[in-house]
C-alpha cells in the first residue's frame, strides 16, 4: 500500500466516522474536521509510520464515539437544527423590544378585546354552563301546573299534588313542596324587628338536594304536620347576623311573634332559590316545616313549587312521562277532568331560561369580537412581516429550515397573544366587578360570578390560540418569499400576495364589524325604547316601603285595619308628602295574585271562552294607592276613605277596553266568588311583571275587612311633593313615622320607584352596555386595519403617484385614487356583511322589544356610520399624497 | 450576538478547550488545525481531539465569543478550503477573566505552599 493509499484509506475512513455526527453538523464542520484528521495522520505518518498512523485511526474513533453521539445529545447550535425555542423565544422577544409602540398597540387592542371578552365568559360560563351547586344537580325539576282550560301555562302546584307526586314512585325519587314568605323576625337578644324571608318546605328538602346542616341536624321525616314543634334551619349569613354563635342551636327565634326553636344552621355556601311561577327566582333566611299535610290541603288553590329529584340518570322523557301521569290521576280526582296537566322542567333550565336569550346574544357578540380582534391582529402581523420580507428571502435562500423561518414568525405572534391574554384576564378581574355591580339583583346565581383562574387560564389560553392563528397568515406568506422574487421587486416593495392577503382581511373585518354594528344599535335602540316606555305610573316622586305586621301584636283584620289607618295618617303628616296610599304589591314587582274571570253582561263578550273568562292579576290596594303613584284614573273613581256598603272594584283599561268598548265600565256589578263587586272605576293598565311587555287584565280590590281581599303586611307608596322634596330624601322621616305608630314594626326595602324601574332594566342596560362597547371596538378596530393598508398603499405607490402628478394630474385627483381603493373595501365589507346581519337579526330578536331586526332605520344609519368611520379612516393616511413632491420622489428612486 | 450583555465572569471556569481556543485566537485568525497545534505546542495535557475542538468551536461561534473569519491570513494563502476563526471582543474578554481566575488560583497554590515560588 502506497503512501497515497494510505492518506486515501485515512480519509475514508475519517469520512466514515463522521456519520456518528449529527448531519447540520457535519454539514457545517464535517470537511475542516476530515481535514484536521487528514493533517494528524499525514504529521504521524511523518514521525512514526504506519503503526502511528493507526494510532490516530483509534483515537478518531474514540474521538467520534464519544463526541459523535455527545453533539446529538448536546448540540452546540441548537437553533441551527431547528430545536432551540428558548432562543428563538429570546430572538422574538428582542425584535418585540425593538418596537415597543407596535407591542404596546396590539398588546392593548389584545388587552381590551380579550378583557371584555372574559367578563362576558365569565358570565355566561356562570350563568349558563356551571353545574348548580347541588348534589346531582342534572336529576332535579321543578314541576308546575298548567291549566290547559284557560291561558295559564306555568302554576303553582297544589299540596294534594306534591302528596301524590312523592307517591308515584319509579323514575321519580323524591319531591319537596316550598312556599316563600316573609315574616317579621325578632330575637330575645334584642335589635330592631327585620323582615326576613322564609321558607316552609317539606322535611326532605335538604336531603333531597344533598345539603346537611354545618352545624346542629337537618329536619326529621316526621316534623312536619299540626301538632309538631315548630323547628327552624337558618342560612349561614342570618346565623352571622345573629351573632354566629354555636348557641344558637336550641334557641328561639319569633317569626311574626311565633317562637321557632333553631336545629341547624347550613353551610356557608349553601345557595338555593325557589323559582316562582311568575317573576324571578328567590332564596330565604329561614326554612321551617309545613304544619299542614300536603294531601290535606284544598286541591283547588295551587301555591307550592315543587322540586323533584328523579332516579339518578332517569332520561328527562322518563320524567316526563312519570309527572304527566301523576297529572292525568290528580286531574281527574281533584279538578273533574278539566284538563289540568303538570309537567317537569329541569332545575338549570328553569333558571336560567329568561336570561337564556340575552346571554345567548352577548355570547355571540363575544365570539364575533374575538374574530375582528383576530383578523386585526393578523393585519398588523402581516405589515410587520413586509418589513421583514428581505431578512426571510435571504435566510431562505441561505437554506434556513421553512420551519424554522414559520416558527420564528409565529413565536412572535404568539408572545403577543399570551401577553394581551394576560392583560385581558388582570382586566377582567376588574371589569367582573364592575359588571357584577351593574348587573340586576334577580340575575340568577350572581353570587356565583367572580372570576377566577380558571377563566383567567382560559382567557389566556384564548389570546395565545389567537395568536397562533394570526401569526400564521405572515408565516405562510414568508414561506412563500423567495429570493427571486424579491429581487425582482426591489423596486416595488411589497409583493402583490402579500396586500391581495390584508385587503382581504381587511374586507373580512369590516363585514364582521357590521354585524356586530347592526347588533349592538339594535339592542341599543331597544333599550332607549324602553326607557322612554311609559309604565303606567309615576316612578319620579314615589318612594315605597314594606311594613310586615307580625301577627301576635295584631292578631285580626280588625286591629290590623286599625294599624293601617294609623300609619297612612302618620305618613301623610310627614312634611313633604303629598300622598300615602299601600297595597299588597307595587308595579314591576311581580307580587299579584292570579285567577280567571267573566264579566257577565258586558258588551265586550263573544261567546268564546277563551276571550270571554281571561286569567286576570288581581290585588288589594288602600284608598290613596292610585294617587301616590301617580296612576291615571280614567274613569269613574278610585276607593275613598269611607267604606260603601258592597263590593267595590277597580278594573284597567285593558280590561274596559275588551269588556266596555262602550264605557260602561263604571256601575257594572261583577260576580266574584259567592259575592258580586261594584266597578267603581278605571284606570290605567299598570306594568306589573317587566317594563316591555304588558300583563294581563288587572282588577283592583279595597285591603280591608271583610272585603274580597284583605293582607296585614302591606307595601307602602309615599309621594312627595312635585316641588319640595326628593323621594330618596324623605326615606328616614318615613321610617320615623312608622315607628312613631308601633317601635316594633320592621321595615324593609326602602326604594324610590325609580330604583325599582331602574333594577327592572338592569338586565336590558347591560346587555346594551356591553354589546354596543363590543361594537364599537370593532369598529375602531376596522378603522385602524383600512388605515393601515391605505397608509401602506401609498407608501407603496409613492413612485406611480408621483409620475401620476408629474404629468399634470391634480392633487385631488390622486386623493380620490387612493380613497377609492379604501372605499372599494368597505364596499365589499359590507355587502358580505349583510347576509350576516341577517342572521344576526335572526338570533337577536329574542331580546329586542318594539324593534324590528330588519328595522330599515338602524340598517341604514349603521352603514352611514360605519361607511364615515371607514372614510375618514381611509382620508388620514391618504392625505400625505398631498405631501408628495413629484420632482423630489422620481429623482430619489 | 445575544449573550453579549452577560458578564463574561458569569462564564466561567472555561472547558481547557475553549481556553486553548481564546488563547490562540487572541495571537490571530486560526483554523480548527492550527489551534491543535498552538495546543500541541503549549505543552496542554491532553491535546484536545477533534470533535472535541469543532463541537467547542461551534458553540464558542454560538455564543457570539468567536466568528468565522472571512479572510485568512496570507500565510496560509495555498490553503484554500480551511475555514478560519476570530476572536472577537467578547471572547477576549471572557479569556482574560479566565485568565485572571487561574492566576488568582495559582498564587493562591503558592500561598499555600502546593507550588514552590517561580515553577509555572
Amino acid at each position: 500500500v502506497t503512501d497515497v493509499g494510505v492518506m486515501t484509506a485515512s480519509e475514508r475512513w475519517f469520512r466514515l466516522l463522521l456519520r456518528l455526527y449529527p448531519q447540520d453538523f457535519r454539514d457545517d464542520m464535517g470537511e475542516a474536521m476530515v481535514e484536521a484528521y487528514v493533517d494528524r495522520a499525514r504529521e504521524a505518518r511523518v514521525r512514526g509510520g504506519r503503526a502511528s498512523v493507526a494510532g490516530v485511526w483509534f483515537s478518531a474513533l474514540k474521538d467520534s464515539l464519544r463526541n459523535g453521539p455527545g453533539e446529538r445529545a448536546q448540540p452546540a447550535a441548537r437553533w441551527r437544527r431547528g430545536g432551540n425555542w428558548g432562543r428563538d423565544t429570546e430572538l422574538a422577544f428582542r425584535r418585540l423590544a425593538r418596537s415597543p409602540l407596535f407591542v404596546l398597540m396590539l398588546a392593548g387592542t389584545l388587552t381590551v378585546g380579550l378583557g371584555a371578552f372574559a367578563v362576558v365568559y365569565t358570565v355566561v360560563d356562570r350563568v349558563l354552563l356551571a353545574p348548580l351547586p347541588y348534589e346531582d344537580p342534572d336529576d332535579l325539576y321543578w314541576v308546575w301546573r298548567n291549566y290547559t282550560w284557560f291561558d295559564f301555562e306555568r302554576g303553582w302546584l297544589g299540596g294534594p299534588d306534591i302528596a301524590e307526586l312523592r307517591n308515584a314512585g319509579g323514575a321519580i325519587r323524591d319531591v319537596a313542596g316550598m312556599q316563600r314568605t316573609q315574616p317579621t323576625l325578632s330575637t330575645d337578644a334584642g335589635g330592631e324587628p327585620v323582615q326576613i324571608a322564609q321558607m316552609i318546605v317539606s322535611p326532605n328538602l335538604f336531603g333531597l338536594l344533598g345539603v346537611r346542616p354545618f352545624i346542629g341536624r337537618d329536619f326529621a321525616p316526621d316534623e312536619t304536620g299540626p301538632d309538631r314543634p315548630q323547628v327552624a334551619i337558618i342560612t349561614h349569613g342570618l346565623w352571622q347576623r345573629l351573632g354566629g354563635e354555636r348557641s344558637i342551636l336550641g334557641s328561639e327565634i319569633r317569626l311574626n311573634g311565633n317562637p321557632w326553636e333553631v336545629i341547624g344552621v347550613l353551610p356557608r355556601d349553601f345557595q338555593f332559590v325557589r323559582n316562582a311561577s311568575l317573576g324571578p327566582a328567590q332564596g330565604a333566611d329561614v326554612f321551617v316545616p309545613y304544619q299542614t299535610h300536603f294531601a290535606e290541603m284544598n286541591p283547588g288553590s295551587g301555591s307550592l313549587a315543587g322540586l323533584l329529584r328523579a332516579e339518578p340518570g332517569t332520561p328527562p322523557e322518563r320524567v316526563q312521562e312519570a309527572v304527566a301521569t301523576v297529572g292525568r290521576y290528580v286531574d281527574e280526582r281533584d279538578h273533574d277532568s278539566r284538563g289540568l296537566q303538570l309537567y317537569a322542567v329541569s332545575a338549570k333550565e328553569d333558571l336560567i331560561a329568561p336570561v337564556r336569550p340575552a346571554m345567548v346574544v352577548l355570547g355571540l357578540a363575544g365570539v364575533f369580537l374575538l374574530l375582528v380582534l383576530l383578523v386585526n391582529l393578523g393585519t398588523l402581523l402581516l405589515a410587520r412581516a413586509a418589513q421583514r420580507e428581505q431578512e426571510f428571502a435571504v435566510s431562505r435562500a441561505l437554506g434556513a429550515n421553512p420551519l424554522a423561518v414559520v416558527r420564528a414568525t409565529v413565536l412572535e405572534a404568539l408572545m403577543l397573544g399570551v401577553i394581551g391574554g394576560i392583560g385581558g384576564a388582570l382586566a377582567a378581574t376588574w371589569g367582573t366587578r364592575v359588571l357584577v355591580g351593574m348587573a340586576p339583583a334577580d340575575l340568577p346565581r350572581l353570587d356565583n360570578i367572580a372570576f377566577d383562574w380558571n377563566i383567567g387560564l382560559t382567557v389566556v389560553a384564548i389570546g395565545a390560540g389567537i395568536g397562533l392563528l394570526a401569526g400564521l397568515a405572515p408565516a405562510l406568506w414568508a414561506v412563500r418569499t423567495d429570493l427571486g422574487t424579491l429581487m425582482g421587486s426591489t423596486r416595488q416593495r411589497g409583493s402583490g400576495g402579500r396586500v391581495r392577503m390584508r385587503r382581504g382581511m381587511v374586507v373580512v373585518q369590516v363585514a364582521l364589524s357590521v354585524v356586530l354594528l347592526t347588533a349592538g344599535a339594535l339592542v341599543v335602540r331597544s333599550f332607549s325604547g324602553l326607557l322612554s316606555v311609559d309604565p303606567g305610573f309615576d316612578a319620579e316622586r314615589a318612594l315605597t316601603l314594606t311594613v310586615p305586621v307580625p301577627g301576635t301584636r295584631y292578631p285580626d283584620a280588625d286591629a290590623a285595619y286599625a294599624l293601617h289607618g294609623r300609619l297612612q295618617a302618620e305618613l301623610a303628616a310627614v312634611p313633604g308628602v303629598s300622598a300615602v296610599g299601600a297595597g299588597w304589591t307595587l308595579p314591576l314587582s311581580a307580587g299579584s295574585s292570579q285567577t280567571s274571570m267573566r264579566f257577565p253582561g258586558a258588551p265586550g263578550n263573544t261567546g268564546s271562552d277563551e276571550h270571554d273568562n281571561p286569567m286576570i292579576d288581581y290585588y288589594a290596594v288602600r284608598p290613596g294607592y292610585f294617587e301616590a303613584l301617580g296612576i291615571r284614573v280614567l274613569d269613574g273613581a278610585t276607593f275613598r276613605d269611607a267604606v260603601a256598603p258592597g263590593f267595590e272594584m277597580v278594573i284597567d283599561r285593558t280590561l274596559a277596553e275588551k269588556f266596555y268598548p262602550d264605557g260602561t265600565a263604571v256601575g257594572a256589578m261583577i260576580p266574584l266568588g259567592d259575592e258580586t263587586a261594584r266597578i267603581i272605576g278605571v284606570v290605567d293598565h299598570v306594568r306589573l311583571y317587566d317594563v316591555h311587555q304588558d300583563g294581563r287584565g288587572q282588577v283592583f280590590l279595597r285591603n280591608a275587612p271583610g272585603s274580597l281581599g284583605m293582607a296585614y303586611g302591606l307595601s307602602w307608596v309615599v309621594q312627595s311633593e312635585r316641588t319640595r322634596r326628593a323621594p330618596a330624601l324623605l326615606a328616614a322621616d318615613v321610617t320615623a313615622a312608622v315607628r312613631r305608630v308601633d317601635p316594633e314594626l320592621a321595615v324593609s326595602n326602602v326604594r324610590t320607584m325609580s330604583e325599582v324601574l331602574g333594577e327592572s332594566l338592569s338586565e336590558q342596560r347591560l346587555s346594551a352596555v356591553l354589546i354596543a362597547g363590543f361594537s364599537l371596538g370593532a369598529l375602531l378596530l376596522a378603522a385602524m386595519g383600512l388605515y393601515g393598508i391605505v397608509a401602506g398603499s401609498v407608501t407603496r405607490r409613492r413612485h406611480e403617484l408621483a409620475i401620476r402628478m408629474a404629468m399634470g394630474a391634480e392633487h385631488g385627483s390622486v386623493l380620490r385614487l387612493v380613497l377609492r381603493e379604501g372605499a372599494l373595501l368597505v364596499a365589499l365589507g359590507v355587502l358580505i356583511g349583510v347576509p350576516g346581519v341577517l342572521v344576526a337579526g335572526r338570533v337577536i330578536e329574542g331580546v329586542l322589544v318594539g324593534v324590528s331586526p330588519h328595522d330599515p332605520a338602524t340598517l341604514t344609519a349603521v352603514a352611514l356610520g360605519l361607511w364615515a368611520v371607514a372614510m375618514a379612516a381611509c382620508y388620514v393616511p391618504a392625505r400625505r399624497v398631498l405631501r408628495i413632491e413629484p420632482g423630489i420622489s422620481l429623482r430619489q428612486e | 450576538m445575544d449573550r453579549r450583555r452577560r458578564r463574561p465572569e458569569s462564564r466561567l471556569p472555561l472547558r481547557p478547550v475553549e481556553f486553548h481556543i481564546l488563547l490562540s485566537l487572541a495571537t490571530g485568525d486560526r483554523h480548527g488545525y492550527g489551534i491543535i497545534r498552538d495546543a500541541e505546542a503549549r505543552g496542554a495535557a491532553p491535546v484536545p481531539d477533534v470533535g472535541t475542538l469543532y463541537r467547542a468551536l461551534a458553540r464558542l461561534v454560538e455564543h457570539g465569543w468567536i466568528e468565522a473569519a472571512e479572510r485568512r491570513p496570507a500565510a496560509d494563502a495555498g490553503d484554500e478550503r480551511r475555514n478560519y476563526y476570530r476572536i472577537r471582543p467578547l471572547g477576549l474578554q471572557v479569556a482574560r477573566a479566565e485568565a485572571r481566575r487561574l492566576e488568582a488560583l495559582t498564587r493562591a497554590a503558592r500561598a499555600g505552599g502546593l507550588l514552590r515560588a517561580g515553577a509555572s
